[in-house]
């Protein structure tokens, strides 16, 4: 009971204040408090709905917002899959050899503070405009906090489940899909979601310093909105932006950590 | 007609110590027989050796000497000898109650559903737990918890179950309940267990035979249980037994 009301005194709590905001917000785009510039800085927010609507309804040169969206969406779940399998394959052999360990984990410490647009130039000599770029990019951004989260999870398993296994007279595939995992799913899951934030704005800011025009992405688009003036599309797109984020945190990685940790009880 | 079932011939094992240099020798030269369907219970003041010899048989050990069951010198572990640990949290938390018996089942190649279920469902049945299959670990308390254990060492019918401190964590009045679900499961399911403990009245209520280790594993008792079953305070010969057992742990 309390916990439920705990939670309906936080909801009310993030409704209210999405609304005070969103009031003030309309009363500076009123004001005119940058005079002329004032549209641009603060476009009234029937501006930005009706924006919204006609980014994907009209979208741009003809295109609605929602092919951008499918684009960046294929790149993104591209690179995602391909930087979480690579993290687990190398996670698995760091298990296996110490001289693996040693040289992934300097690589992990050493990559992972790399920007990965500091990359884009070198990346695009080797691949050319393609959308291969940007799934290096989103490769690059989930894969060293994804091969941290998951080393770091392998080596904290319990002795204990790793004795059992041996015990049951576990193999070593048996013991990495059937104990290693599952035991440090609690990192994998957190890793995931520093992975997927990551790679989320990687691809953004990827999309927004080069488009490629084969498979043009939502940062393309917001960066044709802002070379255009179109200030009230460009905020429309951020929130489209905070939507998918939204989506993927509240639709995908929520249901994960339900159907794993918490119902295990390794998680409150 | 005893059989015997497993040979424990001149084990000795060291651990290096912190340093790197010098070695810490746990068990010295320690030889032992069991027979078949012997509940042996081994007592011996902390740092004896007595789990670093049990985990020596279970095979999580290396070790000098040589360790034989009934199907020749073992090498590392096997299901023939099955741990049951002290830590309530041996049970895989990401499984069920049934799948974590399931699972080992299923490990020992049977794939039928329908046996598996039948097998987990008569295990639960035995340590009383019926309708806690679909519970999780952190659901349930430690005595639940090591019930489950067991239940999952007898279902797995291994020649040797290797118990260390199983009911140490638990309240006396859970330890006293488990122990007689003990005797009964050891009683109608026939097998042999190796079973560590402090405590001198639970090794007299639950060991046919009874050894006690001082430091570096020497065995400086090792006796038949001479009281029967089921034993109390009362049965003759308890006090005797006892006090024996007593001043050969407390020799300082």
């Amino acid at each position: 009971m309390e916990e439920k009301k705990d939670r309906r005194r936080a909801l009310i709590t993030k409704i209210v204040f999405i609304i005070a905001m969103l009031v003030l917000w309309e009363i500076l785009a009123k004001a005119h408090i940058f005079g002329k510039r004032s549209e641009l800085v603060f476009p009234p927010l029937e501006a930005i709905g009706a924006a919204f609507v006609k980014n994907f309804s009209t979208g741009f040169a003809g295109t609605s917002l929602w092919l951008y969206i499918l684009n960046s969406m294929l790149l993104l779940l591209e690179g995602l899959v391909i930087g979480i399998v690579i993290a687990f394959i190398f996670s698995g052999l760091s298990m296996v050899s110490k001289t693996i360990d040693t040289i992934f984990n300097l690589c992990v410490s050493i990559f992972d503070l790399l920007p990965g647009v500091a990359l884009l130039p070198v990346v695009i000599v080797i691949f050319g405009v393609k959308p291969g770029v940007i799934v290096f990019l989103v490769v690059h951004a989930v894969l060293w906090p994804m091969a941290r989260n998951v080393l770091d999870g392998f080596k904290s398993v319990p002795e204990i489940y790793v004795e059992s296994g041996r015990n049951l007279g576990m193999n070593s595939v048996q013991m990495l899909t059937g104990i290693y995992v599952p035991a440090s799913a609690t990192y994998i899951i957190s890793g995931l979601k520093v992975g997927w934030a990551r790679a989320w704005r990687g691809l953004l800011s990827a999309e927004m310093i080069f488009g490629i025009a084969s498979m043009p992405g939502i940062g393309m688009y917001i960066n044709q909105m802002r070379t255009n003036m179109k200030n009230a599309e460009m905020y429309a797109t951020l929130i489209v932006i905070i939507i998918i984020g939204l989506v993927v945190q509240y639709g995908i990685l929520e249901p994960i950590e339900r159907a794993t940790v918490k119902k295990w009880g390794l998680m409150k | 007609m005893s059989e015997t079932v497993l040979e424990v011939r001149h084990l000795s094992k060291s651990f290096l110590n912190s340093g790197g240099k010098e070695t810490n020798e746990v068990l010295n030269d320690l030889s032992l027989t069991v027979e078949k369907n012997e509940f042996l219970c081994i007592l011996g003041p902390s740092g004896c050796g007595k789990t670093t010899m049990l985990r020596c048989v279970a095979g999580f050990e290396t070790y000098e000497g040589e360790i034989l069951t009934e199907h020749g010198v073992t090498h590392g572990p096997g299901t023939d000898r099955i741990m049951v640990f002290q830590d309530f949290n041996q049970l895989f938390p990401w499984k069920t109650v049934e799948k974590n018996i399931q699972y080992a089942l299923k490990l020992q190649g049977i794939r039928d559903k329908a046996v598996l279920k039948k097998k987990s469902d008569e295990a639960l049945h035995k340590v009383k737990l019926d309708g806690y299959q679909n519970y999780y670990p952190y659901q349930l308390s430690g005595g639940m918890k090591q019930r489950v254990a067991i239940a999952k060492a007898f279902a797995l019918k291994p020649g040797i179950i290797l118990m260390d401190e199983p009911f140490a964590a638990l309240d006396a009045m859970t330890r006293n309940r488990l122990q007689r679900k003990l005797l009964e499961l050891h009683s109608q399911e026939g097998c042999t267990i190796l079973f560590i403990t402090h405590n001198i009245l639970e090794a007299i209520a639950l060991g046919t035979r009874v050894i006690v280790l001082q430091n570096g594993g020497r065995i400086v008792v090792d006796e038949r249980n001479p009281i029967p079953r089921p034993v109390t305070p009362d049965s003759p010969g308890y006090g005797a037994f006892w006090t024996k057992l007593h001043d050969a742990l407390y020799v300082e």
